[in-house]
């Protein structure tokens, strides 16, 4: 976990639980209770150097407070500084949502398993993401459009509960324009929205894709992604291409305190992003 | 006496009174030495000055949610087994801190350096069941890719006195387990205790040179045979076994949704005392503290279980809401998913968990009644 | 292009009337026509008589109910190649339990309702045929509605208990 990145990472192995100060340079509002924070290191090796790939997550700490998992939602090429998109739940997210630009917080990490880009290199990929689902996928699109050529089709098939909680609206031009194809629908709308009012899973049956060259990305509430491994399924696409980020109680970061356990995984180390043939025997166990 | 040549790997015999010269020696040299002594009715480990503070001639008489310590008027020291307690306490401490902030002149939070204490411990009269323990908490704390620094800084410099099981517990299944009644490897020394003597096996550089200025005797036939024969009557009677333990992970993680996890729950309370007990659950929660003016700030470690409430919490709820699922998470873990994580199995047989659950679950009786499920 | 060629060449592109045998697709051609909407034009109002089986060959419409001091709730859209008013083909539903309106300049084709009611009584094979795509419409739409029902994006403070 690690290793694999290379130096510079915030973790230090004699203390791993220990953060490094980052600064909030710039707070973007996306959505009502979402914003996407900012942060650069204080530290200026880890500031030039930090690196991480697609689907994984820091853990932001606010001292005296806690601690909180945070997909990174910004691009991998530009880790100068890098975007958090943080939702208002808890002690510690409202806290953060809260804060200022100019405001000081602890960062650990990259922590996890990645989106497996390179696995997807010549093949169409179809990213069905819910809600706040679309934030850790957000570092795919971006590389997807610095290395366009390297896919064949790409499609996100994307929804939220009413049209006011779509992510990242002031984007999805550029991104239809780089040759992202983009499906939008709202659980809920009004007479103000003229867009799709559906679910995620149901987009698919407008998608044709060959199971034989599709890769599957999905990220959001556990119910939509278990819907949309269904059609996926259904429209054959073997397990071993359908890639899923789930989320648990994640504390260390580091698979050591036993909370984000699934079966014999630890989603902070194992995952968050799992093929779903890894999971299959586990998901559909109730409470597992 | 001729001089007895003492080399890693060799066996002597240790008269009686010869332990008192080996804590001596290990107090000498700088340990803390931990050991089993008597409180409250029950074995505990604590610091220990001298042997007259080991529970010389008791043993312990355990079975399911049922614990005495009783006289036996016999003068051996080692002979009751060991209590609620185990030696994860002192690697993985139940409370330790993990940073600790104060607010600098301007404000801003600044890491403190945290001290540890690094006066090396010596775990004195550690059973074998325990001692696989501690390999098995080495797998997951000391890994190739990281290694805990709390546990590594009191683990890296630690002594272990192993000494053999002759009097079997009675709840524990070591034997099923391939973890006793001797010691297996991983011990500075090894003590097999005898009515006269201890056969004393050297298992390392550092165990050999604690045994320097000691006197000991060349071990006889008799002797070897004695502590042969001891270990397999021990063997014979352990009370509880689990056949087939390697067969667990496919049985469990295959059968998640037997009757049997209902049957377990609406025994099982969710108390947590099995976790606490266990010498290998390792689950842990951070906690953070902030002082009332603001200024200063820590991050606890602790002990976490999973049968508590708030353990697997996810925004949005609980993905394991009721005491099934929790039981079932514990049970499929130590004995199913812990060989994909860490290579071994979870559970060294010590039999704890059986002795202090106040409602008598006994997980072989649990695992049993799972394979009997399966096979109808 | 004349309207019944035009018919055709639209019937044609929707997925499962490329199946269908030349008699039900001949069968089912006689009881369809045509019909544009503009933006915000009603195709049917909620308490309105079942009178026709649409599908949305282009554009986009959107499916209503109308709550007393909430509005015009859209509970579901339907984009080309998807079926509007399937009820109308059963026969115990007689009126509109929601109202549909045109989201986006779109193109429907209309089936008379109750003549493929009729269809369907004399013509089994077809009935059949029908109504097994149908079934499958509507399975989808129960499929979204629990989803939609389950709230699944909802801020989970929403639901904490106190």
């Amino acid at each position: 976990m690690i290793q694999t990145l290379g130096k510079p990472h915030a973790i230090s192995p004699s203390a791993p639980m220990q953060p490094y100060w980052a600064e909030i340079v710039e707070i973007v509002h996306e959505a009502p209770g979402v914003s996407t924070f900012w942060l650069q290191f204080l530290d200026k090796n880890l500031r030039e150097g930090f690196h991480f790939k697609a689907g994984q997550f820091n853990m932001l700490m606010l001292p005296g407070l806690g601690e909180v998992a945070i997909s990174i939602s910004s691009d991998m090429e530009e880790s100068h500084r890098i975007g958090h998109t943080i939702r208002s739940a808890g002690n510690v997210t409202s806290t953060i949502n809260r804060m200022d630009v100019g405001d000081v917080l602890g960062v650990r990490g990259p922590f996890g398993s990645w989106w497996a880009l390179d696995d997807c290199v010549g093949k169409d990929i179809v990213i069905a993401a819910g809600g706040i689902g679309l934030p850790p996928i957000r570092p795919v699109l971006y590389y997807v459009m610095h290395h366009r050529h390297d896919f064949g089709k790409v499609i996100v098939l994307y929804g939220a509960r009413t049209p006011n909680d779509l992510q990242f609206t002031r984007e999805y031009k550029a991104w239809q324009d780089a040759g992202i194809e983009l499906q939008v629908t709202v659980d809920r709308g009004d007479d103000s929205w003229d867009g799709r009012v559906g679910v995620v899973p149901i987009l698919f049956y407008n998608t044709r894709l060959d199971p034989r060259n599709t890769v599957i990305l999905t990220c959001g509430p556990e119910i939509m992604i278990r819907f949309v491994i269904f059609e996926a399924l259904a429209r054959r696409v073997p397990p071993e291409r359908i890639f899923v980020s789930l989320e648990r109680n994640m504390k260390c970061g580091l698979g050591s305190c036993g909370h984000c356990q699934v079966g014999p995984f630890f989603v902070c180390k194992d995952g968050p992003v799992f093929s779903f043939d890894k999971l299959q025997p586990y998901v559909n166990v109730e409470e597992f | 006496m001729a001089e007895i040549q003492i080399s890693v790997g060799s066996i002597v015999a240790l008269p009686k009174t010869g332990l008192e010269k080996l804590l001596a020696n290990l107090l000498q040299m700088g340990y803390r030495v931990l050991g089993p002594q008597i409180q409250d009715g029950a074995i505990v480990y604590k610091p220990l000055k001298s042997t007259a503070e080991l529970p010389k001639g008791y043993i312990s008489e355990q079975d399911s949610g049922f614990y005495r310590l009783v006289y036996s008027g016999h003068r051996r020291f080692f002979d009751a087994t060991p209590g609620a307690q185990s030696w994860k306490q002192f690697f993985f401490p139940a409370f330790s801190e993990l940073a600790s902030f104060t607010r600098d002149d301007h404000g801003h939070w600044q890491v403190e350096e945290t001290d540890t204490d690094m006066t090396p411990l010596a775990l004195f009269g550690v059973f074998p069941c325990d001692l696989a323990a501690i390999q098995v908490q080495d797998h997951i704390f000391l890994r190739e890719e990281w290694k805990d620094p709390i546990y590594w800084s009191r683990r890296q410099s630690a002594f272990i006195l192993a000494v053999d099981c002759l009097h079997p517990c009675g709840t524990g299944f070591c034997a099923s387990m391939g973890t006793g009644p001797k010691a297996n490897p991983g011990f500075d020394l090894r003590l097999t205790e005898l009515e006269d003597v201890f056969l004393v096996e050297i298992g390392s550089e550092a165990g050999r040179l604690v045994m320097e200025g000691i006197s000991v005797l060349p071990t006889s036939a008799f002797w070897l045979q004695a502590a042969q024969k001891g270990l397999e009557d021990a063997s014979a009677k352990m009370g509880r076994s689990l056949p087939d333990q390697r067969e667990l992970p496919d049985l469990l993680l295959n059968n998640l949704n037997a009757q049997q996890w209902d049957d377990v729950a609406r025994r099982c309370m969710s108390c947590s005392s099995c976790t606490q007990v266990c010498p290998t659950c390792f689950c842990w929660d951070a906690r953070d503290f902030a002082h009332l003016n603001g200024q200063t700030a820590s991050r606890e470690r602790v002990w976490d279980s999973c049968f508590n409430p708030d353990y697997s919490y996810i925004v949005g709820g609980n993905s394991r809401p009721n005491t099934r699922s929790r039981y079932r998470q514990w049970l499929t873990h130590k004995f199913g998913s812990w060989y994909a994580q860490f290579g071994t199995s979870g559970c060294v047989g010590c039999g704890r968990c059986i002795t202090w659950c106040p409602a008598k679950i006994d997980v072989t009786v649990e695992l049993l009644a799972i394979r009997e499920e399966v096979r109808s | 292009m004349t309207t019944e060629q035009e018919l055709v060449k639209a019937l044609q592109a929707i997925p499962w009337f490329q199946v269908m045998t030349t008699e039900h697709f001949k069968k089912i051609s006689n009881i369809a026509k045509i019909l544009k909407f503009e933006p915000g034009q009603v195709i049917f109002h909620e308490g309105d008589k079942e009178d026709y089986l649409y599908v949305v060959l282009e554009g986009r419409v959107a499916i209503e109910i109308s709550i007393p001091g909430r509005g015009r709730m859209r509970i579901l859209t339907a984009d080309a190649m998807d079926e509007v008013g399937w009820s109308s083909v059963t026969p115990v539903v007689r009126q509109r339990t929601a109202g549909a309106r045109a989201v986006l300049p779109s193109r429907l084709v209309a089936f008379d309702a109750s003549e493929l009611r009729k269809l369907c009584d004399e013509d089994h094979d077809f009935g059949y045929y029908v109504m097994r795509r149908l079934v499958n419409v509507v399975a989808g739409r129960l499929m979204t509605t629990r989803l939609q029902l389950l709230d699944m994006f909802a801020n989970p403070t929403d639901y904490k208990e106190e």
